[in-house]
C-alpha cells in the first residue's frame, strides 16, 4: 500500500486515531454504567454521610465524552498522528482489548491481546486485568478457576497462531529476533523518552545482562503482583496502572503511551478531589513536555548542551508520571474508605487525617 | 509528605500559610532574585576563569612569528586598492596575493532576494584561501575570518586585518606543525557574506528557503574546528577588544575566550571585555558597580539574540568563534604592533592546532562580569528559578483557594435541611465546570498570534499595493492587528465568566504558562528570560483583576505597554536615548522614530535570513501569552462573584 497509495498513508492513521477514540468512549460507557450498577448493589453498606461521593446520573454521561475528547486532543496522541508512528496501532489494539475485556468476550479480547503483545511485548501483563473480567463475567462461581486457565490457553494459542503467520509472511525466525528480541535486549541506545538509554551507554558489558533482567522485571512483573493483590476487585483501574507504569518503564516508550493511558483518567473523574498532587503533577508535564524539545535542540543541533540536561528533563517527565500514578490509586483507596466509613473522621472527638504511611 | 492528606479534614498548615501570606511570598522571592543576580557580579560570588581542555597547552611554544614588515606593505597596497573601489572589494588583488602565497584560493558567489520591500536581489562574492595541513588529511580545519568594509562602509574600516592576515598565512605556509587545514576567508556584507559562506561549507539553509542562496563552493577544507574573527581599525592597536556574543544568545565556549585573553596577556596586548578594563577599586562598591555594568552590558547584548561580530554565526554549526577588534592607539604609552598581533595570531592558532577533539569540556552557558571572572549556569539559574517561582506559587495559592471554595461548599450542606438540598444540587452543577472554554480561548490566542507570525510578507505585499513603504506596512498591519485582539476579550469574557473556576483556571493558565516560557527561554538564550521575568513577573503577578475601577484602568495601561511591539518601541527609543546623549528633544524623537521603523523590519529580516529567533519568540510564543493576561484582566473579579452566591 505504501507504494501503490502513498498519499493515503496519512488517512490511514487519522482513521485509526479515530476509531481508537470511539472505541475508548464505549470503553468509558460500559465502565461506567457498571460503576453504577455496583453502586446500586453496595448502597446499604456506605456510611450516611457518603452520599456526596456516589456518583450520579451525570456521571453516567459526561466522562465517557472526556475520555473520547481527552483521546483527541491530546497532544501527545496528535504528534504521534502527525509523525505516523506504529504506535497509533499499538494503542487501537490496546483500546480493542480495554473494550473487549469489560464486554468479558474471552476469544475476541485474547486475539486482540496477542496481536498487541505480538507488536510490543508489555502488553501480555494486561492477561491479568482480561482474566479477571472474564472470569466474573462467568456466571457460575464453580467454573471462576478454570475460566483463568481458559483465558490463558486461549491467549497462549492466539498468540502463537499470530507467530505462525508472522514466519510465514517474514520467511523465517529471524524478525522474532529483530522485534522482541530488540525490546528485550535494548541493543540500540538512541536517546528516547524513557530510561534505558542512558544507564545501559555507562554500563560495563559483563553487567549487562544483569541490568537488562532488572530493568525488564520492573517494567513488568514487579508491579503487576501487588497492584494485582490490592486491586483485583477492580480490575478496570489494575488495567489502566499497568497500562501507565509500562509506559513509564519501558525500553522504548513513546509519547504516544503516555498520551493513552492520560485519555484514559477521565474515568476516573470521581476520584479527582481526593488527588493532593494534581497541580504538581499537571505542571510537571506542561514544563517538561516544553523543556524536553527545547534542551534536546541545545543537545543536538546547537551543540551546547549534553545529555545529562536531556536526561534530567526526561527524569522529571517519568517522576511526574509517577506520582500521577500513586496518587490515582491512593485516591482510588480514600474514595473507598471514606465511602464506607464516612467523611468526618474522628478519633475520641478530634478530626483526623488520612495519611499514607 | 505533608501533601499527601485527606481533603475533607482541610489542608495542612504549610498549604494554610502560602495561601495566606502567598503576596508577601512572592515579593519576597522577586526582590531576592533580582538582589541575588546582582550580587553575583562581585567577586566573592563568581569564580575565576581557568582552563579545562588540557590539550590547548595556551602559550606554552615559543612564538616565531617575524613577518610583520610584509603586513605593513600589504597594508598601504590594500589602501591604494581599496581606493579604486569606494564601494566593492578588491577582489583581483586579493586572489591575486593569495595565489602569491601559493594557498588553494576560490571565490564564492551568493545571492539574497531581499524577502520585504520590492524583493531586490543583491549578490555578493567571497574570497578565501585554504592552507593545507602538511602532515594530515584535510579532516579538520580552523577559519581566519576578516570582514571586508570597503571605504564608503559607516563601520570602522578593517584594511589593517587583511593585512595581518595575509602576512600571517605567509608565515603560517612555512610552517610544518599543521594537523588542521586553514582557511583564510575575507567576506562580503558583514554578517550575510559569513552565513552564505557557512551555508554553502555545510549545504544547509539555516533561514527560510529562497532568501539567502548560498550558492556553490568550489574548495572545501575539513570540519571546522575553531574560527577567529578579526576587526583590526588601525596599526597601531590600543586595545584589543574579546566579542563573544553569537546569533539567539549562543556563546562560545569559555575556554576558547580564555585562550584569546591568555594569548593577548603573555604577548603584552591590552584585552579587554565590552571594552572595560578590570576595575581593580579599593571601595568594593565600586568594584562590583564596575563589575556590574560590564555583566549588564553583555546580558543587554546577548538579548537582542543578534550577534555583534561575524563571529556569532558559526555557533550554530558546532564551531566556537569569537571576534578580536582592536581599537586604535590614543594618548599615551607603547601600542600592540603587528609584531604583537601576528604573536597573538601564532599562538592562537597553535593552541587550536593542539586540539584532538572539539571544545567540550569547558562551559557553554555563562556571564561574564569580567574578562577573567565568569558566573555560570548553575550559579545564575537559581535567581531566575527564584523569580519565576512567584508565577508558580500565584497559581498554585489560586488553585488551592479553588479547591477550598468548593470543598468548604459540600460539608456544609451535609448537615443543612431539606431546602439546602436543591441548592447542593445547583452548585453541583456549578463544580462540574468545563475546561472546554478555557482551551477553546487559549487555542483562539495561539492562532491569532501564529497569524502574525506569518504574515510580514503579506502585509508587506499589501503595503505596495497602497503604495507604503515596509516599515509603515508592517507597523500599520500591525497595529490593526492588535486592535483587533484586543477585542477578543469580549468574546472570551462570556464563555468564561460565567464560573468563578473557570476564571480562576484561566489565570492560573496564563500564570503557569508564563513561567514554563520564562524556563524554557531561559535556557536558549538566558539574558532574554532574565529581561523578561524582571518585566513580566510582576506585571503578570498584578494582572489579577480587582473591583476597585482605578486599579482596574491602571493595570489595563501598565499590560497595553507591555504587549510586545510597544516594548520593541520603549526600549528602541531608551536605547536611542541613550547612544545620542547631546541631542535635543526633537531631533531625538525623530532619530527614535525611524530607528523603531527600521528595527521591526530588522527584526523580520534577520528571523528570514539568519533565522533570528527574537521575532518569532516575541509574536508566537509571549504575544499568546500576553492576550490570556488581557483576557484575565478583563474578567470579573473573583470575590464579586462569590458574595453574589452568598446571596442566593
Amino acid at each position: 500500500m505504501i507504494s501503490n497509495i502513498p498519499q493515503l498513508t496519512g488517512f490511514i492513521f487519522i482513521v485509526c486515531d479515530l476509531i481508537t477514540a470511539h472505541v475508548l468512549y464505549h470503553t468509558a460507557q460500559l465502565f461506567m454504567s457498571e460503576l453504577f450498577s455496583r453502586q446500586m448493589r453496595e448502597k446499604e453498606k456506605y456510611a450516611k454521610d457518603a452520599e456526596t461521593l456516589l456518583l450520579k446520573q451525570s456521571d453516567l454521561v459526561l466522562p465517557p465524552v472526556y475520555v473520547a475528547s481527552a483521546y483527541l486532543f491530546n497532544p501527545y496522541i496528535i504528534f504521534s498522528c502527525i509523525s505516523q508512528t506504529t504506535t497509533v496501532f499499538a494503542n487501537l489494539c490496546l483500546a480493542f482489548t480495554f473494550l473487549l475485556m469489560i464486554k468479558g468476550k474471552r476469544l475476541a479480547c485474547c486475539s486482540v491481546l496477542a496481536l498487541a503483545t505480538l507488536q510490543s511485548l508489555y502488553p501480555v501483563i494486561l492477561l491479568v486485568p482480561a482474566s479477571i473480567y472474564i472470569a466474573k463475567a462467568e456466571s457460575r462461581r464453580s467454573l471462576r478457576c478454570s475460566s483463568f486457565i481458559l483465558t490463558a490457553v486461549t491467549f497462549i494459542t492466539a498468540l502463537h497462531l499470530l507467530l505462525y503467520i508472522s514466519l510465514k509472511l517474514a520467511g523465517g525466525w529471524e524478525f522474532l529476533h529483530a522485534t522482541h528480541g530488540f525490546i528485550l535486549n535494548v541493543p540500540d541506545l538512541q536517546p528516547n523518552v524513557g530510561l534505558f538509554w542512558y544507564f545501559f551507554t555507562e554500563m560495563f558489558e559483563n553487567f549487562r545482562l544483569l541490568f537488562i533482567c532488572a530493568f525488564q522485571i520492573n517494567a513488568t512483573v514487579l508491579y503487576l503482583i501487588p497492584l494485582t493483590l490490592r486491586f483485583h476487585g477492580e480490575p478496570m483501574l489494575l488495567a489502566t496502572s499497568l497500562t501507565a507504569l509500562t509506559a513509564i518503564f519501558k525500553s522504548y516508550p513513546t509519547l504516544g503511551d503516555v498520551g493513552f493511558y492520560l485519555a484514559l483518567l477521565p474515568m476516573w473523574k470521581h476520584l479527582f478531589k481526593y488527588m493532593q498532587q494534581g497541580f504538581v503533577v499537571g505542571c510537571s508535564f506542561l514544563s517538561t513536555s516544553v523543556m524536553g524539545p527545547v534542551v534536546w535542540h541545545l543537545w543536538i543541533y546547537s551543540r551546547s548542551a549534553n545529555a545529562n540536561f536531556y536526561f534530567g528533563v526526561t527524569l522529571a517527565f517519568a517522576t511526574a508520571q509517577i506520582f500521577l500514578v500513586t496518587d490515582i490509586l491512593f485516591a482510588y483507596i480514600k474514595r473507598e474508605f471514606s465511602l464506607f466509613h464516612g467523611l468526618h473522621r474522628e478519633v475520641n472527638g478530634k478530626t483526623t487525617k488520612l495519611v499514607l504511611e | 509528605m505533608g501533601l499527601l492528606t485527606d481533603p475533607g479534614a482541610g489542608h495542612g498548615r504549610l498549604t494554610q500559610l502560602l495561601v495566606t501570606y502567598h503576596n508577601k511570598l512572592i515579593i519576597l522571592l522577586y526582590i531576592g532574585g533580582v538582589l541575588w543576580f546582582m550580587i553575583l557580579a562581585h567577586k566573592h560570588f563568581n569564580a575565576g576563569t581557568y582552563f579545562s581542555e588540557n590539550a590547548l597547552l595556551p602559550g606554552l611554544v615559543k612564538g616565531e612569528f617575524d613577518e610583520d614588515a610584509i603586513a605593513k606593505v600589504y597594508q598601504s597596497e590594500l589602501l591604494d586598492e581599496a581606493a579604486k573601489y569606494p564601494n566593492g572589494v578588491p577582489y583581483s588583488w586579493l586572489i591575486a596575493k593569495f595565489r602569491q602565497l601559493n594557498l588553494d584560493t576560490y571565490t564564492h558567489n551568493f545571492t539574497l532576494t531581499y524577502p520585504l520591500g520590492l524583493g531586490n536581489k543583491f549578490t555578493g562574492k567571497n574570497v578565501y584561501a585554504i592552507l593545507r595541513a602538511p602532515r594530515s588529511s584535510s579532516t579538520e580545519a580552523l577559519v581566519l575570518s576578516v570582514p571586508y568594509r570597503p571605504p564608503s562602509s559607516v563601520n570602522p574600516g578593517t584594511a589593517p586585518s587583511i593585512a595581518i592576515m595575509l602576512a600571517v598565512a605567509k608565515f603560517f605556509r612555512r610552517q610544518k606543525y599543521w594537523a588542521k587545514d586553514v582557511i583564510f576567508l575575507v567576506t562580503e556584507h558583514e554578517q550575510l557574506g559569513v552565513q552564505a559562506w557557512l551555508e554553502a561549507y555545510h549545504k544547509v539553509t539555516c533561514g527560510r528557503s529562497g532568501v539567502l542562496d548560498h550558492g556553490d563552493m568550489m574548495g572545501r577544507g575539513g570540519a571546522i574546528q575553531a574560527a577567529i574573527n578579526l576587526e583590526l581599525h588601525a596599526e597601531k592597536i590600543g586595545h584589543i577588544d574579546v566579542k563573544i556574543e553569537g546569533l539567539n544568545g549562543q556563546l562560545p565556549n569559555l575556554d576558547l575566550v580564555n585562550l584569546v585573553h591568555r594569548m593577548c596577556s603573555k604577548e603584552g596586548v591590552k584585552h579587554t571585555f565590552k571594552n572595560r578594563e578590570s576595575g581593580n577599586y579599593r571601595d568594593w562598591y565600586r568594584e562590583w558597580l564596575h563589575s556590574f555594568k560590564t555583566l549588564m552590558a553583555m546580558v543587554a547584548t546577548q538579548a537582542s539574540g543578534v550577534p555583534n561580530g561575524n563571529h556569532g554565526l558559526f555557533h550554530r554549526f558546532g564551531i566556537e568563534a569569537v571576534t578580536l577588534e582592536g581599537f586604535e592607539k590614543k594618548g599615551k604609552g607603547s601600542p600592540a604592533l603587528y609584531f604583537q598581533v601576528g604573536r597573538v595570531l601564532e599562538g592562537l592558532f597553535r593552541s587550536l592546532n593542539n586540539l584532538l577533539e572539539r571544545f567540550h569540556q569547558s562551559y557553554f552557558f555563562y556571564l561574564l562580569p569580567a574578562a577573567d571572572r565568569f558566573i555560570s549556569i548553575g550559579m545564575y539559574m537559581p535567581p531566575l528559578g527564584l523569580i519565576c517561582a512567584g508565577l508558580v506559587i500565584k497559581a498554585f495559592a489560586l488553585w488551592l483557594k479553588m479547591q477550598e471554595d468548593s470543598t468548604k461548599k459540600q460539608p456544609a450542606e451535609n448537615e443543612d435541611t431539606e431546602e439546602d438540598k436543591s441548592k447542593l444540587s445547583n452548585q453541583d452543577s456549578t463544580n462540574n465546570f468545563s475546561l472546554v472554554p478555557v482551551g477553546v480561548t487559549v487555542l483562539a490566542a495561539h492562532s491569532v498570534s501564529i497569524v502574525m507570525l506569518s504574515s510580514p510578507q503579506k502585509l508587506n505585499a499589501l503595503g505596495l499595493k497602497f503604495g507604503l513603504s515596509t516599515p509603515l506596512a508592517l507597523y500599520a498591519g500591525y497595529f490593526i492587528m492588535t486592535l483587533l485582539m484586543s477585542i477578543l476579550p469580549l468574546f472570551a469574557c462570556r464563555h468564561i465568566g460565567r464560573t468563578v473556576e473557570s476564571r480562576s483556571i484561566f489565570n492560573i493558565v496564563a500564570l503557569l504558562e508564563l513561567a514554563t516560557i520564562l524556563l524554557c527561554t531561559s535556557m536558549q538564550n538566558f539574558s532574554l528570560a532574565l529581561l523578561s521575568a524582571v518585566v513580566y513577573v510582576p506585571s503578570g503577578l498584578l494582572m489579577v483583576p480587582t473591583q476597585n475601577r482605578i486599579l482596574t484602568i491602571l493595570q489595563k495601561i501598565l499590560w497595553v505597554f507591555l504587549h510586545p511591539l510597544w516594548l520593541l518601541i520603549i526600549v528602541v527609543l531608551f536605547h536611542t536615548t541613550l547612544t545620542f546623549p547631546d541631542e535635543s528633544v526633537l531631533v531625538l524623537s525623530e532619530m527614535g522614530m525611524r530607528a523603531v521603523l527600521k528595527a521591526l523590519v530588522f527584526a523580520v529580516v534577520d528571523s528570514y535570513i539568519y533565522a533570528n529567533w527574537l521575532f518569532p519568540v516575541a509574536t508566537a510564543i509571549l504575544l499568546p501569552n500576553w492576550i490570556l493576561f488581557w483576557i484575565v484582566l478583563h474578567n470579573s473579579p473573583y470575590q464579586e462573584k462569590k458574595e453574589e452566591k452568598n446571596e442566593d
